[in-house]
This record gives C-alpha cells, sequence and structure tokens, in this order.
C-alpha cells in the first residue's frame, strides 16, 4: 500500500490520496496522469489492467485502486 | 433590416423551411415544453418515459423524414449490436467484428454527412440534425457493451429514447448512457422546485444566447465578413469578442437543455464549468465542452494509451531516455489522434484540422515541458497562490483560445493568416475611437454597445457568483415580491434585449451544424 502512495504522490504531489474517495468522478486527476499512474502501477505490480477495468469505481481512491491490484495480481 | 413585426418576432415565423427546423428559439418550442410536462406529470408513473419518447419524436421529425428514419435505423442498428456483442463469447473473432463494423458504419454516417456539408452547403438540413453527439452516444454505449462495462438495453424504445431524448439531441451534451438512461426510463414525480429551476436555468440560456450571443454575432459578422476593411485593432476585439460570443452560445444552448431536461426532473451532464477561469489549456479543455473531452479520454485516449503497440514505442524511448520519455511519448501519440479527431468532430476542413494540431500543441508542450516551465516559475520567484498570477494565466488561456478560434471563424487558413499578420502590420489603433466601432451596428450603436459590455459583464459576474453558491437556490430565498419582480426582468429582458428575427442569420446555434 505504501509503494501505492509512493507511485501516486509522484505523479500528483499536491493531491491528498489518503483522503480523496472521487479522483475520477470529480476529475481530480485528469487523463494523463491516470495513464501515468496506471502504467507506473503495471511496472510496479507486474500486472496487466484491461480496458473493462478501468472505471471509476475502481480508481476513485487509494483504497479502491489498491483492492484492484490485490485482486490482478 | 427591418424589426419584424411583433407577432412575427416572438412566432419565430419564417419561410419555409425554417419554420419547421426543430430549434429551442420559438414560441412554439415553449409552448411544446409546458404541454409536454403537463402530460408528462399526468400519466403513471410507469408510463412517464413514453411521453419524453413521443415529444422527442415529435420534436426531430420536424427535421424530416429522412432525418427521423435515419436515427431510427442508427437507433435499431445500435440496439441489435449491442446484443450481439455482449451475447458473443469474449473469446470470438465475431465479437470484436459486429463491435468494428458497426463502429464504422456509425462513423462513416458520421464522416458522410460532414462531406456533404463541406461540398453542398445549401443542402445541411440533409444530415440527420444532431449526428455528431448521439453517434458518440452509441458508440460509448457499445464500447462500454464490449469491454464488459455494461450490459445491452432491453428495451429497443428505451435505446431509440437515449439517442432521441429533444433537450439533447440539438447540440449535446454527449450523454453517457450509464448516466442519462436510468434517469429517462425513471418516472419523476413532480418537484415544484425542480420545475422551477429549470424554467430559471433555461430563461437564463435565452438570454446568454439571444441577448449576449447573438448581439455580439451582429459585430464579429460584420467585422470578419470585411475583414480587409479593418485595422488589426478592430480584428483583435472581434476575435476577442467572437471567443465570448462562442461561449455564450453554446453554454447558453446548455442552460436551455439542462432547463428543460429539469423540467422533467432529469439531470444532463454538465458541458461548461467556468472554462475561462481555467489556468492553463489542459483545465481549459476539462470545462469547455466537458462531455466531449470526456468521450475523447474514455474511448479515445486510454485505449490508445494502452493499446500494445503504443505501449512499446513508449518502453523503446523509455529504455533510451527514462521513465519520463516513456510517459511523455505514449501521452503525445495518443494525444495526437485525441487532438486531431476533435478538430475533425468540429468541421471537416484544414481550418478545423489546424485547429486540432493546433490544441495539439498548446497541452503537448504543457505535457513536454511541464517540468522546465515548473523550473522557470521557480527562477522568477513567481507565487503561484498570488492573485495577479492567476489572473495571467486566465487572461492568458482566455487569448489561447481566442487565437484557436481565429483559425477556424473564416473558414480559410490564408484569411486567418491575413487577419493576424494586421495584428502587427496595420494595428490602426485609432479605428477604435474614431466612430468605426459605431457604424457597425446600423441602428442606435451606443444603445447595442451598451447592452453587450452590460451583457457579457452578467454572465463573468453570474459565474463568478455561482462558483461560490447556488444562485437559483439563494434567489429563492428573496421575499417573494422582489423575486416575482426579479423573474419578470429576466423574461421581459430577454424577450425585449434579445436579437431575433430573419436576416440578422444569427438564430440558428453555432453548435447544430455538428
Amino acid at each position: 500500500m505504501e509503494k501505492l502512495y509512493e507511485i501516486l504522490t509522484s505523479c500528483c504531489p499536491e493531491i491528498d490520496f489518503k483522503q480523496e474517495t472521487a479522483l475520477v468522478t470529480d476529475k481530480i486527476i485528469d487523463s494523463i496522469d491516470l495513464v501515468s499512474i496506471i502504467s507506473d502501477i503495471e511496472d510496479e505490480f507486474g500486472i496487466n489492467i484491461e480496458m473493462s477495468e478501468i472505471a471509476p469505481e475502481n480508481f476513485d481512491s487509494a483504497e479502491a485502486i489498491w483492492a484492484l491490484i490485490q485482486r490482478l495480481s | 433590416m427591418n424589426q419584424p413585426d411583433l407577432l412575427t418576432k416572438y412566432l419565430h415565423l419564417q419561410q419555409w423551411p425554417d419554420i419547421l427546423s426543430p430549434s429551442f428559439i420559438s414560441a412554439y418550442f415553449i409552448v411544446f415544453v409546458f404541454i409536454l410536462s403537463f402530460i408528462y406529470y399526468l400519466m403513471p408513473k410507469k408510463a412517464r418515459w413514453t411521453v419524453l419518447l413521443f415529444g422527442s419524436v415529435l420534436f426531430y421529425s420536424l427535421a424530416g423524414v429522412s432525418a427521423l428514419l435515419t436515427i431510427l435505423l442508427t437507433a435499431f442498428l445500435v440496439y441489435t449490436s449491442g446484443h450481439l456483442i455482449a451475447n458473443t463469447n469474449k473469446r470470438e473473432k465475431k465479437r470484436i467484428l459486429y463491435f468494428g463494423s458497426t463502429v464504422l458504419v456509425l462513423l462513416g454516417v458520421l464522416f458522410y454527412g460532414k462531406m456533404y456539408a463541406l461540398f453542398r452547403p445549401p443542402f445541411y438540413y440533409l444530415i440527420p440534425l444532431g449526428i455528431s453527439y448521439y453517434t458518440f452516444s452509441s458508440i460509448g454505449y457499445l464500447a462500454d457493451i464490449y469491454w464488459g462495462k455494461a450490459k445491452p438495453e432491453r428495451n429497443f424504445f428505451h435505446i431509440t429514447l437515449f439517442l432521441l431524448f429533444f433537450p439533447k439531441i440539438l447540440q449535446g451534451p454527449i450523454s453517457s448512457h450509464t448516466k442519462l438512461l436510468p434517469q429517462l426510463k425513471e418516472g419523476h414525480s413532480f418537484d415544484y422546485t425542480k420545475y422551477c429551476y429549470g424554467m430559471q436555468l433555461a430563461v437564463w440560456g435565452y438570454f446568454k444566447k439571444l441577448v449576449v450571443a447573438d448581439r455580439i454575432a451582429i459585430f464579429t459578422s460584420a467585422v470578419f465578413n470585411h475583414y480587409q476593411d479593418y485595422g488589426g485593432a478592430v480584428l483583435f476585439l472581434s476575435m476577442l469578442l467572437a471567443a465570448m460570443q462562442l461561449y455564450c452560445d453554446f453554454s447558453g444552448c446548455m442552460d436551455i437543455a439542462g432547463g428543460v431536461s429539469q423540467m422533467f426532473g432529469i439531470e444532463l451532464e454538465q458541458n461548461f464549468n467556468h472554462p475561462f477561469f481555467a489556468r492553463s489549456g489542459a483545465e481549459f479543455w476539462q470545462r469547455w465542452h466537458m462531455t466531449l473531452s470526456g468521450w475523447f479520454r474514455d474511448y479515445l485516449f486510454l485505449p490508445i494509451s494502452r493499446s500494445a503497440r503504443v505501449k512499446k514505442i513508449g518502453k523503446y524511448f523509455g529504455n533510451k531516455w527514462g521513465a519520463a520519455a516513456r510517459k511523455s511519448s505514449t501521452i503525445l501519440i495518443a494525444s495526437f489522434f485525441v487532438w486531431m479527431a476533435t478538430g475533425i468532430w468540429h468541421g471537416s476542413g484544414l481550418p478545423y484540422l489546424a485547429w486540432g494540431f493546433y490544441w495539439y500543441l498548446v497541452i503537448g508542450s504543457s505535457t513536454l515541458l511541464g517540468g522546465k516551465y515548473q523550473q522557470l516559475r521557480n527562477k522568477l520567484g513567481i507565487n503561484e497562490d498570488a492573485a495577479e498570477w492567476k489572473l495571467f494565466q486566465m487572461i492568458r488561456t482566455y487569448l489561447i483560445f481566442s487565437f484557436g478560434r481565429l483559425l477556424t471563424i473564416p473558414n480559410d487558413l490564408r484569411v486567418s493568416w491575413l487577419i493576424f499578420l494586421r495584428f502587427f502590420t496595420k494595428l490602426s489603433l485609432w479605428e477604435l475611437f474614431d466612430g468605426t466601432l459605431l457604424e457597425i451596428y446600423n441602428k442606435a450603436p451606443w444603445t447595442e454597445y451598451l447592452i453587450l459590455t452590460a451583457g457579457i459583464l452578467t454572465v463573468w459576474l453570474v459565474d463568478l457568483i455561482q462558483t461560490r453558491c447556488f444562485i437559483r437556490e439563494k434567489i429563492a430565498g428573496w421575499n417573494i415580491i422582489v423575486r416575482c419582480a426579479f423573474y419578470s426582468l429576466a423574461v421581459l429582458a430577454v424577450l425585449i434585449l434579445g436579437k431575433y428575427g430573419a436576416g440578422y442569420g444569427n438564430t440558428t446555434f453555432i453548435y447544430m451544424n455538428f
């Protein structure tokens, strides 16, 4: 989980990922950030995130992203 | 130019075929909305969606039988395709075949329509109105099914309503099936407050469109149609006004669409979020035509940047120049396709490709040079939270947008270039003060400029206040007499100050030709 926070904050240092719960829905991170984050996550955790998984419910919060990573690992 | 008589003015009576064109700007439409909403709330809840479908078909049929047939056939294609895709196993080749061929057909029809418009302008009404919008809504729906994110809609008539829903058919927003379809199906209870808020929002939309946008349009079309007669200063002013005109026209229509939908208890997706308060080009596109940029993000940018080929290219650059290069190259490749597609969506022709490429350069440079810009800011000791810096950024955004507009207004890149040159070679600053401006409005120019300025200031002020509070609610809390006076004044302002009638050529919304 710590590794995930590292990835998130290195992409967008101004966002408090421990608090936010509507990252995609409220457009707190834009599409460029999203692609960056997904790229880093795939490299770090050795998983492949399909298009079907790229949905607000999987990326709206750090917890949701972590759950996705767990599921795909 | 004679003002039409009162009856003609308010009933928007014009020569065939304009009278039969589906439009928000007519008393017929307003009466239609009231009657339809009345019937809607009379019907039993479960059947209320049929009223919307009936009304939408009626509204759209004014565009002609061929247009109506095209959209119905499209609905049938989308409905069938959705089920075929969903019922085919993920591993079968047929799945991508169904999806791909349907998307190609949809885009083909859209492309054909645009080409037809380009080569035979008087026949634009042969393109089904709203095709750019409902085509994208359909592709989004099918893509979500293909990716396993959604299930196909069981009722064909629900799909038809999703495409045809009359408030959003003309100019969007490009609705997502996940957000709009459930709301359409649900029979909404009558909510007096929401109904009133809807009417107020629509009145605001009419104000922006008829009082501000159409008034500016007289100025900008006069100047740009005779650009040789004006110096750089007037042309520059016209360019700035043209940006404001587009904003008021398009967001005004969005407010009418949103307001009318609210009267039926339906919330359309937001298309504008005070775009001129954006502090960068990237942020601008998160606030302007949000459903379009959102669509391109979900259905073009993400799939392209996630595709195997692009990932490969990214890896190549990554190995050469590091992780940042890998990310930048992926983004720059995907963005290129998105921006060229955005340009083409707006118009077929070189000016629109140039416009798309222009924005690609703007956004791409900030992606590529973001770090360098930050270093420069730090070096210059710029305080990013200072009000002056934010103001500078907003003005910069407005200018970037305006220059982009210059590429497409004349519909001829040579003219755009000539106009741009004049900013430097023939400024003629005195034209702003020597009465040239007064000749642009034939009747009562001082009054026109007064209303224009007051109108623009009002729009700016309302946008500013909107960032802090929900205005309609605030007004609802006022004393009843003050409130009634306010609402009456607002409606009167639209009726009296609005630019109506044949001859100005500006009563059609700009974005209706998409």
